[in-house]
């Protein structure tokens, strides 16, 4: 006899704009497993469960919750059916004590018009004993709780409201190994008791470990679906990383021999520790790594914002000391941060004051602007490195997203550096501008600059680099020389 | 087409953001137009000095306010430091017998520590501004009653006296207006001239991004506040030298009133806009507005409700101009 599966998924698709989010989706995902769910950034995962929990509606396709059409409207029908995300940005009252935050909302019990504490924490104290097997103190304010104590919170919350099948969407970022090792075996026991997980992961060690089937998603589509005795590290980033997609750099294997930006032992307090590399001059150094490896961090210390707790900059034979942004300029550093709206650009200002904004005084005369120089200096570098817009005098807003950001790459060039640190360089912007810029990347490589990248992009840095150093949880996990590396490689190197 | 219409649209609102200060002189014109026919005394020329005369003060602390918020922050102490400039020179001249030139000086100078003092807080504090400044302002005023023991001090005619207050340009122009002219000009320059004007509207634009593009905005700050502060000290010399008298009480509420000539100007409260001319054509609004209804012979009461509406009002515009643009 045929089992109903507990939730069925039949040819899902979901395109926003041109971008093809899920194409031709099947699942199924049995009742009291751990489905786990793997796959780049934009791979398609976060649609798929906006979809199931009623965020998006799908353009075609079909679900079925235990033989029942599935379609919600809103995450509140989701809950109501028993479907609950667990993710990190649940809102949550950090001045209420843990029963408040598990009861909150309209099924809270009350007693006349009060909410009635002492039936709350019993009732809580109770969930946690049935569900989680543990003793806790349901007076305690989540404010003074530790990360893993709040997630705990959150899942007890969704399973007093009968959750059956969770969302874990990477559950584990915030939480220290023991606490995750907590969270898995709290997660296995549940398991038992019949309820059904959706894992997302970015950590292949974490997918492994836990689940019961693997399921990969690749530019929208079901690349395939492992079961437990054939979870190998080798295949899974394999399949995240696509055969196809493997391409391999044109860059030369050989390396400049005598280095111009050296890194030794730099530590940052709690984000990343000891990392050394050396770069020759025009080089392109590529960091790669996932969300909360370090990677961006690191970047950002180069540039003195915050500066390193401990190690050395050598640029050109000299010892720098970068405490702020501000030694990094007169080192010859520039920086072009990863978030072009919060940290880049001035939105207020015309292309011209933006892009001359890093050396405003050495465009001055007697700190007296001179407006015919900064047009000057705006249009040499519209020339230089084709920036698309009405006139230097245009609002900054008028420009599109990889516009804007060569505006952002030409406030550094104005001041001749020597190194240019970018962190996320084409976030944000369309297909053809990222060719553009990266193409600029490497022209002005050639050109002699010296460039450290970070960037989620891991097809990007493969492409460009002539060293990629893979940071996984604050440490330098590997390094490749460019030219002999893959995608797949990187994946492994960060994930595990 | 549909391109096409939309880019003129555009260009028509880029056209209106172009002419902003514009669109606050044409409120001053059709303000001073509508009293010169309700009242035919409004447009002489003494008239015009007098209003003029009267608002140099609040017009000198305005435009400093407007780099102050330019760059994100307020000082709401202006009232009191100007008060405390008042006393201590005073103090200085008539109990100790110094030298008027070497009070007001001294004056100054208290005027500017305290401004440091704000700076100082604000800056390595990180608190909002307006708290912070609220508190300063309760103490420098507190300082001014202790001083003068909550007493008005007066001071004898001299040259200084004119030189600041009293005299008349070409016997028609009174003196003050040169004051505010000198002082608009500056302020002008500094915002809107130098690099240092740049780094402040980028300070109050995207602070992060400006820290960044290595400009050092905790001393852009500083120096906003030590701005407002001789702004203050100055209006306090040109008070002093005109009414021959100081009072700890005086300058009450003018920390509200700068602020509020600057937003009629179309500064913005988040900071990243603002114009010198619009600030000074803000203050001159609320000037038209008092003196016009004291011309028409309202009651004294209702003046400040008037004013409170201008500034509704202009508030309005300012924001759906901000909407419009973004």
């Amino acid at each position: 006899m045929n089992e109903t599966p507990f939730l069925s998924i039949e040819n899902l698709s979901k395109s926003f704009g041109s971008t093809q989010a899920l194409d031709a989706v099947s699942l199924i995902i049995e009742k009291g497993k751990i489905f786990g769910l793997a796959g780049e950034n934009g791979a398609g995962k976060s649609t798929l469960i906006k979809i199931l929990c009623g965020v998006h509606v799908p353009d075609t396709g079909k679900m079925f919750l235990e033989g029942e059409p599935h379609h919600p409207r809103d995450p509140e029908a989701a809950e109501r059916l028993g479907i609950s995300v667990f993710h990190q940005e649940i809102p949550i009252c950090p001045n209420l004590s843990i029963a408040a935050n598990v009861f909150l909302g309209p099924a809270m019990p009350k007693k006349g018009l009060s909410p009635d504490w002492k039936v709350m924490n019993e009732r809580c104290s109770e969930l946690y004993r049935n569900l989680l097997g543990e003793e806790i103190d349901p007076t305690q304010l989540i404010r003074n709780c530790k990360a893993a104590e709040k997630q705990l919170a959150l899942l007890v919350r969704v399973l007093s409201r009968n959750a059956r099948l969770i969302i874990l969407d990477e559950p584990t970022t915030a939480l220290t190994p023991p606490e995750v090792a907590r969270m898995f075996s709290i997660i296995k026991r549940l398991k038992d008791q019949g309820i059904t997980f959706i894992f997302i992961s970015h950590m292949l060690e974490e997918l492994m470990e836990l689940s019961d089937t693997i399921t990969v998603l690749r530019d929208g589509k079901n690349v395939g679906t492992l079961i437990y005795s054939e979870f190998d590290r080798k295949t899974l980033s394999e399949m995240i990383a696509g055969r196809t997609l493997i391409s391999r750099s044109a860059k030369a294997v050989s390396r400049e021999t005598e280095s111009y930006l050296e890194v030794r032992n730099l530590s940052l307090e709690q984000q990343f520790q000891e990392v050394s590399f050396k770069l020759g001059k025009g080089e392109i150094l590529g960091i790669a790594g996932l969300q909360g490896s370090g990677r961006s961090e690191l970047v950002r210390v180069l540039f003195g914002a915050p500066p390193a707790s401990s190690g050395q900059i050598i640029i050109n034979g000299k010892n720098c000391s970068i405490l702020g942004p501000r030694d990094a300029i007169r080192a010859g550093v520039g920086y072009i941060p990863e978030d072009r709206n919060r940290l880049g650009i001035f939105d207020d200002m015309d292309v011209k004051l933006n892009l001359c904004m890093a050396g405003i005084d050495r465009f001055s005369r007697h700190g007296f602007i001179d407006k015919g120089n900064l047009r000057q200096v705006a249009s040499r570098m519209q020339d230089d490195v084709a920036i698309k817009m009405e006139s230097v005098d245009a609002p900054i807003r008028s420009l599109s997203g990889g516009n804007q950001q060569k505006v952002l790459i030409s406030r550094w060039l104005a001041l001749r550096p020597n190194i240019l640190i970018m962190n996320e360089p084409t976030r944000g912007v369309d297909v053809g501008a990222k060719h553009e810029i990266t193409e600029l990347i490497l022209n002005l490589s050639e050109e002699g600059y010296t460039f450290v990248i970070a960037s989620s992009e891991l097809e990007e840095l493969v492409q460009i680099s002539d060293l990629i150093l893979v940071m996984n949880r604050g440490r330098v996990a590997k390094k490749f020389t460019g030219g002999e590396v893959t995608k797949d490689q990187l994946i492994l190197a960060a994930t595990t | 087409m549909m391109r096409l219409l939309k880019t003129a649209k555009s260009k028509t609102i880029q056209r209106i953001i172009g002419l902003r200060d514009f669109g606050v002189l044409v409120a001053a014109i059709v303000i001073a137009a509508f009293f010169s026919i309700a009242t035919p005394v409004f447009l002489t020329p003494y008239n015009l000095f007098n209003l003029l005369r009267q608002t140099a003060q609040l017009g000198i602390i305005a435009m400093a306010m407007t780099i102050l918020i330019v760059c994100g922050e307020f000082d709401l102490s202006v009232g009191a430091i100007y008060a405390v400039t008042g006393v201590v020179t005073g103090l200085l001249s008539r109990s100790l017998g110094v030298n008027i030139w070497i009070a007001a000086l001294l004056g100054m100078v208290a005027a500017l520590t305290l401004g440091f003092l704000n700076g100082l807080l604000i800056v390595t504090t990180k608190i909002n501004s307006f708290i912070g400044t609220l508190s300063t302002m309760m103490v420098y005023r507190g300082i001014a009653m202790v001083l003068s023991q909550g007493q008005p001090i007066s001071f004898e005619l001299s040259f200084f006296m004119d030189l600041f207050g009293r005299g008349e340009l070409f016997g028609t122009v009174p003196i003050p207006i040169l004051w505010m002219a000198i002082w608009g000009v500056s302020m002008y320059f500094v915002l809107h001239r130098t690099s240092h004007g740049v780094k402040v509207f980028a300070t109050g634009d995207n602070r992060e991004a400006a820290d960044l593009a290595g400009i050092k905005t905790a001393r852009i700050k500083r120096i906003g506040f030590l701005i407002t502060a001789s702004a203050a000290g100055l209006s306090a010399i040109i008070s002093l030298s005109f009414l021959k008298t100081v009072t700890p009480t005086q300058g009450t509420g003018l920390e509200l009133e700068a602020i509020a000539a600057a937003v009629i100007g179309g500064t913005a409260m988040f900071g990243g806009v603002g114009s010198i001319l619009g600030t000074f054509l803000g203050t001159f609004i609320m000037a038209e507005v008092r003196t016009g209804l004291v011309l028409l012979g309202t009651d004294a009461y209702i003046q400040d409700a008037f004013v409170g509406l201008v500034i509704a009002v202009a508030v309005i515009i300012n924001v759906r101009l901000s909407f419009a643009r973004k």
